[in-house]
């Protein structure tokens, strides 16, 4: 053996470490991955013969330069959100707002571009003057009924803030949320779930008339399907735009639509929709393969809202939700196709899908349009502010537990703001000279 | 009710606010659109702990070094888009409104920030406080903090800003005279505006000034400054190379090097001719040449013919020898013959200017050096060898009277142009020149007698270091150069990297005047002085000289010669294959 040979020792967990190398350099699930493959291109070339036969794939033409010169004189509305909460022992800190980037590319400089913000509130979830609920008890544990509290009012905002540009008549030839258009509820139908604040509705939604007497009226059920029943009705197109969809929304409702036509059997539809479970084949992957850079699918009408999911007398409610379309679009040859939503059919198909390739065209890698690009780094909340802000309440926090003079209420406060049991506070010192 | 101001900077316009990391030498900022550039001076508000434990408010000076855009929302792959599809941006919904401008700042000093305080900079000593006010000081106070304490030093205006046309920059005519500037630019940077200014201004003081002047960039000065300045003296030299007893070496050193490489024993027989022959102070260097040509032909002479006659050399030396060391005294003769010629119809280009043959600095020294005179010393067409031996002679002898206490002439100001010909580096092998020890000495001594000096070079990174660590001042203009720029950043103190960064950007003119002529270093653009140019002494046309060319009479009658020839030669039957 040469001198300069290093020999590595083996470990104690000799046996895995080699199977598994084995494993993953000569044959990493071969087997496995083979079928996903065969099965996920053989599902692709049927649900594409499904959709010529249905003449649902089309092309959107891209002109960069020519297009922009004849498109700069629409004005469009780029929406988002963007949220801050944390949940501490002693308290909940949110802060919420809906963002809107107005541009219209031919006007003067400074009337060219405007970011709004839109919708907004600040308080905290756990106080009763500030907070965006009723209070409630929380039959969850982990601060589930927090993150649904967190998420439903993410959701209002966003969808105040649409109804916001069309009640105030703001110009527009096209408004984007970043997200679905339409959102599944069903999650926050449950009785635990609170009322909003009637303040908070006067404030984010001050032109919709509440029954001051109707507490249903303030739920998030109702105040969202308010707002979703007043987008259905503009003359807008409005349209809400996904990246990343694991959801695979589009595909049941077309095999759904070729089971009614009798393109498939029922049996057939039946096995079909058992495969895409066990397989976790989604829009996202499926209509990669399908389609190429610039095509589309034709939008198919879907319910979101399933009753069938809904707690109780919520679920006819359900049904009162209008339906979506829903379509893809492949906006480049990397990235798989991003979702379209719109609460009618779009009456400019072609039209308006030019439009949201171009923009899309604008960013040629990301390949998602850049105007909700651009507001979605507007309307987050930096990180800097939210730590910034969660050292004030735990400072403050301990100062009142300084105050009261009692060790065991400071041990206590200390503890719980470091987190957790488990956390740097109380952790066994070793090895480290004291500070 | 009117509001009553008690800081110098209340009514100053905010322009930003300091970010969040500062120290005691710079910090960054974030600048309102469009309110400040880079180059500018700019104030930030701050409080600072004085000994005796209370907290003052204060303005802490500084410079924008650097200013940084961005747009958050502009992704790069958009603008890649842009250019491949040739999409103007304003046709897209792209955002062109969220640029954000960093500035960052180079700390100068603080002064106090009350009404009535006078703006004496001095030194930080404490940061700035991240949130901070920077504020756009006003022209007045701006002014007057550049330019305070200089009535006390002989101000002269040089020019102003680079970055604030309003803001009037003075320096210090006292500590330029005697403590050494280094002048340097590439050529067309602005030098000669610089040369101008400064000896404009210096003469209207009457302070005697020479100037050394390798390829007459200063005779504009001759012809409008006679006009403009009536009442002094501009003398116009030309050179006369000769040296004092005391002071021979340098025309040994000039005969050594510019005659023929010579062995050992032809080295041994022109020492004994530079001792044994002696040189008559105060003449002509060729008259002394010719007397050493002919000594050594009559030597060689005398050995062939085995004479013991006269003085023949050092008794082992050969005729072959001697007649070698005597050829090269010729070339020797021919050299400084054919730069005297030179030198001469050079003048003759300038009919209307009038020169002087340089008189004898040792026994003459007030004709080159007096109260409300400009001498130029015109070298043009001289070698750099001996123009270093002429201007050695000359600023020894000036500065021997000046140490010398005897009052002969009174102090003076030395412009050595070209300056790298005079105190090359050691790495450009000619560290022996007589120059380099004359001018290093006047930089290490030269204060004390009242001489100062001001170098003037292209090629800074050819300077002799040492003399340049003398220099307290620095003019320093365009330079694209990197070894210039090396030069620079290891010869000054407090250089900064990102000011080396502005030296290939500078306009004609525009540059960085720093040293103990200034209160702080200034980006200045100078004033040029066009009454002082002369349009005769411009770049020369060549293009409308080809274009106006005329064949002479004697180049048409040699090419017929020259065709005829040809058919005879070619009608040459015997000529051998």
């Amino acid at each position: 053996m040469p001198a300069n040979e290093v020999i590595i020792k083996p470990q104690n967990n000799t046996s895995l470490f080699q199977e598994f190398i084995k494993n993953s350099t000569k044959s990493p699930s071969r087997k496995a991955q083979q079928n996903f493959l065969n099965i996920i291109t053989s599902v692709a070339d049927i649900i594409k013969k499904i959709c010529v036969s249905e003449k649902l794939i089309f092309d959107v033409s891209y002109d960069g330069k020519k297009y922009w010169q004849q498109a700069k004189k629409y004005q469009a509305i780029f929406i988002d959100g963007g949220v801050y909460s944390s949940f501490l022992s002693s308290s909940a800190p949110f802060a919420i707002r809906a963002k809107s980037y107005i541009v219209k590319p031919d006007e003067v400089l400074h009337k060219r571009e405007v970011f709004e913000e839109t919708v907004k509130f600040v308080g905290d979830l756990y106080d009763a003057d500030t907070s965006l609920f009723d209070l409630s008890e929380d039959p969850y544990e982990d601060n589930q009924l927090l993150t649904k509290k967190k998420d439903a009012a993410r959701i209002t905002f966003e969808t105040a803030a649409i109804v916001r540009h069309i009640f105030e008549k703001q110009k527009f030839e096209y408004c984007f949320l970043h997200g679905p258009l339409q959102t599944p509820i069903m999650p926050f139908s449950g009785p635990e779930f609170p009322l909003f604040k009637k303040n908070v509705i006067k404030t984010i939604l001050h032109f919709f008339k509440i029954d001051e007497s109707s507490d249903l009226d303030r739920h998030f059920i109702n105040v969202y399907l308010s707002s979703i029943n007043y987008i259905k009705k503009s003359k807008y197109p409005i349209f809400g735009i996904v990246e990343r969809t694991g959801s695979t929304i589009y595909l049941r409702n077309l095999l759904f639509v070729a089971q009614r036509k009798g393109l498939i059997s029922e049996a057939d539809y039946d096995k079909t929709i058992g495969l895409i479970k066990r397989y976790k084949i989604n829009d996202g992957n499926l209509f990669e393969i399908i389609l190429k850079d610039c095509q589309a699918l034709r939008p198919l009408e879907v319910q979101k809202q399933i009753p069938s999911k809904a707690w109780g007398e919520w679920q006819n409610q359900m049904d009162s939700f209008p339906k979506v379309f829903v379509s893809y679009l492949r906006t480049n040859k990397n990235q798989a196709p991003i979702r379209v939503e719109s609460l009618s059919f779009p009456k400019k198909l072609a039209k308006d899908f030019e439009y949201i390739l171009a923009t899309s065209k604008l960013l040629p890698n990301y390949g998602f349009p850049a105007g909700l690009d651009i507001i979605d780094k507007a309307a987050k909340i930096p990180s800097w502010l939210g730590k910034t802000a969660k050292g004030y309440y735990l400072k403050y926090y301990l100062n009142l537990a300084l105050q009261s003079k009692d060790p065991t209420t400071i041990t206590t406060a200390l503890k719980a703001i470091s987190d957790g049991d488990r956390k740097w506070k109380n952790r066994p010192k070793a090895g480290r000279l004291p500070r | 009710m009117s509001i009553v101001l008690k800081k110098i900077s209340d009514p100053w316009t905010s322009i930003g606010t300091i970010l969040g990391q500062a120290s005691i030498n710079d910090y960054t900022f974030y600048l309102k659109k469009f309110k400040a550039k880079k180059g500018d001076i700019i104030a930030a508000e701050a409080k600072l702990p004085t000994g005796e434990g209370k907290v003052i408010d204060v303005i802490v000076w500084g410079r924008i070094m650097e200013i940084i855009s961005s747009n958050d929302f502009l992704p790069n792959e958009a603008t890649k888009e842009l250019t491949e599809e040739n999409i103007n941006i304003m046709d897209t919904i792209l955002p062109l409104t969220k640029n954000d401008s960093i500035c960052m700042v180079k700390n100068l000093g603080y002064t106090k920030n009350s009404i009535g305080e006078k703006l004496v900079l001095l030194p930080l000593n404490y940061p700035v406080a991240p949130g901070g006010t920077v504020k756009y000081p006003a022209n007045k106070d701006l002014s007057a903090l550049l330019n305070a304490d200089m009535s006390s030093k002989n101000p002269i205006y040089i020019g102003n800003l680079v970055a604030r046309k309003d803001v009037d920059v003075f320096v210090s005519a006292d500590n330029m005279v005697s403590r050494h500037v280094l002048v340097i630019g590439m050529t067309g940077s602005g030098k000669s505006v610089w040369v101008r200014r400064a000896v404009r201004e210096l003469m209207q003081k009457q302070y005697p000034i020479l100037i050394i002047d390798p390829h007459g960039d200063n005779l504009g000065i001759v012809q409008k400054a006679k006009k403009l300045f009536p009442n002094h003296s501009i003398k116009l030299f030309y050179p006369k190379i000769s040296a004092p007893k005391n002071n021979r070496e340098v025309i040994f050193t000039l005969i050594e090097k510019l005659g023929n490489k010579l062995t050992e024993p032809q080295y041994e027989f022109l020492n004994w001719l530079l001792t044994n022959i002696d040189y008559e102070s105060g003449t002509s260097l060729l008259h002394y040449i010719n007397t050493l040509i002919q000594r050594a032909n009559a030597a060689a002479a005398n050995k062939r013919s085995k004479s013991s006659s006269g003085q023949n050399g050092p008794s082992h030396t050969g005729a072959s020898t001697m007649g070698v060391v005597s050829r090269s005294l010729r070339k020797v003769e021919r050299k400084l013959k054919d730069m005297e010629r030179d030198n001469k119809s050079n003048m003759e280009k300038f009919p209307h200017l009038k020169f002087e043959e340089l008189p004898d600095p040792y026994s003459q020294p007030e004709k080159i050096i007096a109260k409300s005179q400009v001498s130029i010393l015109y070298l043009k067409g001289y070698e750099s060898l001996p123009s270093s031996t002429i201007v050695s002679i000359l600023l020894d002898s000036l500065f021997s009277h000046r140490s010398a206490g005897n009052r002969t002439i009174p102090p003076f100001f030395s412009v050595i142009e070209e300056a790298q010909n005079f105190i090359p580096s050691k790495s450009e092998g000619q560290s022996d020149y007589p120059s380099v020890s004359t001018i290093k000495k006047i930089s290490t001594e030269g204060r004390k007698f009242g001489v100062g000096l001001m170098l003037v070079s292209q090629r800074p990174y050819r300077l002799d270091e040492t003399v340049c660590s003398q220099m307290n001042s620095y003019i320093i203009l365009r330079l694209k150069n990197e070894r210039d720029q090396r030069f620079v950043k290891n010869t000054m103190e407090n250089w900064d990297n990102e000011e080396a960064k502005q030296l290939p950007n500078f306009a004609n003119g525009q540059g960085i005047v720093s040293g103990q002529i200034t209160n702080i270093p200034l980006t200045v653009q100078i004033k040029f002085d066009d009454d002082l140019t002369n349009a005769d002494i411009g770049d020369e046309d060549f293009i409308a000289d080809v274009q106006n060319w005329k064949e002479s009479e004697k180049n048409k009658k040699k090419k017929i010669l020259s065709k005829n020839l040809d058919k005879v030669f070619e009608a040459d039957q015997r000529r051998p294959h």
